[in-house]
């Protein structure tokens, strides 16, 4: 049963992921790998806010999500300028730039937490507080699994509302061809730092749930594979409409355990996963390059 | 309702009258601009009033389609002065910019703030957005929609499904003017080039356009997609009052002849003003011509002109040197039919379950003219004598060797040669690679000049000019197919391709795809 409501929890986790990451693949049609950094920020920050501050869940994770907001400027003002395979140059170099902080902002001298040992670099953060909402704490894998999967329709209601506005369509207008939507009179640099802002903001939510449900992050949470299991969610899945990351935050989530349950020894299984990512996404981009259940096709 | 909307939905024009007072609406002075020291406008001077339907016209790589850029906020002059009274507020712009001006990233001189003032384009490849059905092709474009605000739209849901619904049930109101009603849900890249044509017209309406600049909009279509784009401009010119600017193509320009009053031509980088009241004025003003008088130069020289009907409202025409010259067969082709996916294109399903064929044949020497409807087949049909699309069954032959099946390079080492109607240039290749690349063996005099540029610098026409020399002066071939090889020429382009045209048909066959719209020639 523990199992189960674990799974449940990285569902939810892994949907919110892949919806944000939509926002911007989907929907603003460019590619990035720095999304495990924005994951990572709203991780931090709501280990630091909970562990150092005292913060509640919700304090910390607004901060996260604050923080994320504020920083997705670091890839939305470059998306202004460079698109296709720039932006996912560019993309990559703020994930490395994110990892290199988390991994760096370290003074072994100092307690975690203080502003030269922030981080505590490749030891990262320990012992964060489970949740308490309202006074009631979430320390049971059910309540975390029923946080996550409610925070996970919340994200969910909050991108369908907007996904299904004018907003979402002008997104679409401008991700088809940016040019002829200026020409309308629309402000499509405006609406991208917007659309960075949700989505990056959003998956500063997922992480602090996982840092509030692990109790421990490092700088690994921001690392390239993170980022590239999440685009691999969107690609599988589908991107541009509602249902597609969801599709592919299950399957993603499915295929680990599925090998676990294959019998396969830990270290193989963990070299055998990243061979399935791989040949999942060379199958999809062959033969169906707008996912299972997507509606783009990312070219 | 959107203030756009007036255009459409017949309100009288009248009723709102943006610049009333002022004898103009857009006022351009000393417009220069270059690139890489080439003056492309030098000094330009403009006036522009309301109602008024201005034909640009000028040799292929003028600078029209770089006015027509400046003018709508796509390129930023080098120097000079725009004064817009489109909006009923006064917009002034200086170039170079004051550096205060050039702080506020949003307070660009650019296409949206262009847009904003009432200054609307439509684009040569229509650019519709393809992935949004027609209605939200229409609805995305209404201005000032406070629910593209991600905030409103999560705090305001019910006032933004209110204002939602009217700016759809608008929409649909638009199409149905259109003629298009029904096809609502209809993807953009779905629709016909005509259709699609008149939706991005449309679009830029109901962004607010009240002068409206048009790149070619009668490029590419057929009889009816010309008729239906002309009573779209029609009514905009003269039951809406709209400013219209229209740069089209020669073979298109007597098309637009009854509408114009004034023509701009340009030549050496200034603009010459021409306000003519009467269409004969216009025509000779605007120097037409068109593919029945091109032909007629062709046909003159020949004796025999065949017309052949084709299933789906097509006409090859085949104009043949008199009998004691006719040549021998080079290109044969037996019961063709080609298939895209599931869908037939070239052949039709006979009454007995069976697809029925396409057959012709040209001999060298014949000028063969297809024109057909759009959605006809044309590019698919030259694609597949070409080997770029498999055909479902029949027989090609060239020059007695059958050639179906094979792989484009092994159908232009046997002779076959290509000019694709779109995609046919290397951008990023100078003129003098491309010609390289291609093994042309003569360059046309009108081209030398264009040897150093990069193709992806060239206007439409030169790129059309240098698409076909490089498709028809490469050495030996049997069979040139051309599809709409003559759309962006300047007459002197026309002329100079109508003459290496007489000199490769001694030699070869050449087959010219074109929209239909000319009727059977002879």
């Amino acid at each position: 049963m523990s199992y189960l409501l674990h799974l449940l929890t990285y569902l939810g986790i892994y949907v919110i992921m892949a919806m944000s990451l939509n926002i911007i693949i989907g929907y603003c049609g460019l590619l990035t790998l720095a999304h495990a950094g924005y994951f990572a920020v709203g991780s931090y920050a709501y280990a630091l806010a909970t562990l150092k501050l005292g913060w509640g869940f919700l304090p910390a994770t607004g901060l996260g999500v604050g923080v994320a907001v504020l920083l997705s400027l670091a890839v939305s003002l470059p998306a202004w300028r460079f698109k296709g395979d720039s932006f996912v140059l560019l993309s990559l170099s703020v994930q490395a730039l994110f990892f290199s902080l988390f991994y760096n902002w370290f003074d072994a001298s100092e307690e975690p937490g203080t502003w030269t040992n922030l981080t505590n670099g490749p030891f990262g953060l320990a012992n964060i507080p489970r949740p308490a909402i309202l006074g009631i704490e979430l320390d049971t894998p059910g309540s975390m699994a029923a946080l996550s999967l409610a925070s996970a329709v919340a994200c969910g209601i909050l991108s369908w509302r907007l996904l299904s506005s004018p907003w979402g369509r002008l997104l679409k207008a401008m991700r088809d061809d940016e040019l002829a939507a200026r020409g309308l009179g629309k402000n499509t640099r405006l609406a991208r730092v917007q659309a960075f802002a949700i989505a990056c903001g959003m998956v500063a939510v997922a992480g602090a749930i996982y840092a509030s449900y692990v109790s421990y992050i490092d700088p690994n949470t921001a690392s390239l594979d993170a980022s590239i299991l999440m685009l691999s969610m969107v690609i599988v899945g589908g991107a541009g409409n509602f249902r597609g990351p969801l599709v592919g935050a299950l399957i993603l989530l499915a295929i680990p355990e599925a090998l676990r349950f294959a019998q396969i020894p830990q270290a193989a299984a963990s070299s055998l996963r990243l061979m399935a990512y791989g040949l999942l996404l060379i199958l999809m981009m062959h033969f169906r390059p707008q996912g299972l259940a997507g509606d783009y096709r990312i070219e | 309702m959107a203030p756009n909307m007036i255009a459409l939905t017949g309100r009288s024009a009248n009723s709102t009258k943006p610049g009333a007072g002022y004898p103009w609406q857009l006022r351009a002075a000393g417009i220069r601009k270059a690139f890489g020291g080439q003056t492309v406008l030098d000094g330009i001077s403009l006036e522009l009033q309301r109602g008024e339907v201005v034909l640009l016209r000028g040799a292929n790589g003028s600078g029209k389609t770089t006015l027509l850029n400046v003018l709508t906020g796509n390129l930023v002059p080098d120097a000079g002065e725009i004064h817009l009274l489109t909006n009923g507020s006064s917009e002034y712009f200086r170039f170079p910019a004051k550096w205060w001006r050039t702080l506020n990233p949003f307070d660009h001189f650019s296409p949206e703030r262009v847009c904003r003032e009432g200054l609307g384009r439509s684009w040569q490849d229509i650019r519709l957005f393809p992935t949004l059905t027609l209605q939200d092709n229409i609805a995305v474009a209404t201005p000032a929609q406070a629910m593209e605000n991600p905030i409103w739209a999560l705090l305001r849901p019910s006032r933004s499904t209110k204002r939602e619904k009217q700016n759809l049930t608008a929409a649909r109101k638009v199409l149905a003017e259109l003629g298009l009603a029904g096809r609502e849900m209809s993807s953009g890249d779905k629709v016909s080039l005509g259709q699609s044509k008149r939706v991005a017209i449309a679009r830029a309406v109901q962004a607010g356009a009240r002068v409206l600049f048009l790149d070619e909009p009668l490029a590419g279509l057929d009889a009816n997609g010309v008729s239906e784009i002309m009573g779209l401009l029609r009514k905009l010119a003269q039951d809406e009052k709209m400013t219209l600017v229209i740069v089209e193509h020669v073979m298109n320009i007597r098309r637009i002849v009854d509408l114009a009053t004034t023509v701009w031509t340009l030549k050496d980088g200034k603009l010459e003003v021409k306000n003519v009241g009467k269409k004969a004025t216009v025509h000779r003003a605007s120097n037409g011509h068109d593919l029945q008088s091109w032909a007629a130069e062709l046909t003159g020289m020949r004796a025999d002109v065949k017309n052949q009907r084709l299933p789906g409202g097509a006409i090859l025409s085949t104009i043949a040197p008199s009998q004691d010259r006719q040549g021998e067969i080079v290109l044969k082709v037996e019961d063709l039919v080609v298939h895209r996916g599931r869908r037939l294109v070239i052949g039709i399903h006979g009454e007995d379950g069976q697809h029925r064929g396409l057959s012709f044949a040209l001999r060298r020497g014949d000028l063969a003219i297809l024109q057909a409807p759009n959605g006809w087949g044309k590019t698919t049909l030259l694609e597949a004598l070409a080997g770029l699309i498999r055909p479902t069954y029949g027989r090609i032959e060239l020059s007695g060797r059958e050639i179906q099946g094979q792989t484009p390079w092994e159908c232009a080492q046997a002779g076959l040669s290509l000019l694709q109607a779109r995609d046919h240039v290397f951008p990023s290749l100078t003129v003098r690679e491309a010609f390289r690349l291609t093994h042309v063996t003569s360059i046309p005099e009108g081209l030398t000049h264009l040897l150093n540029k990069r193709m992806s610098s060239l206007s439409g026409g030169e790129k059309q000019s240098v698409a076909t020399a490089c498709a028809t002066n490469s050495g030996a071939f049997s069979v040139a197919l051309l599809d709409e090889p003559l759309s962006a020429l300047d007459m002197a382009s026309l002329r100079s391709f109508g003459s290496s045209l007489r000199n490769h048909l001694k030699d070869a066959a050449v087959l010219i795809a074109v929209p239909g719209s000319l009727g059977e020639l002879g």
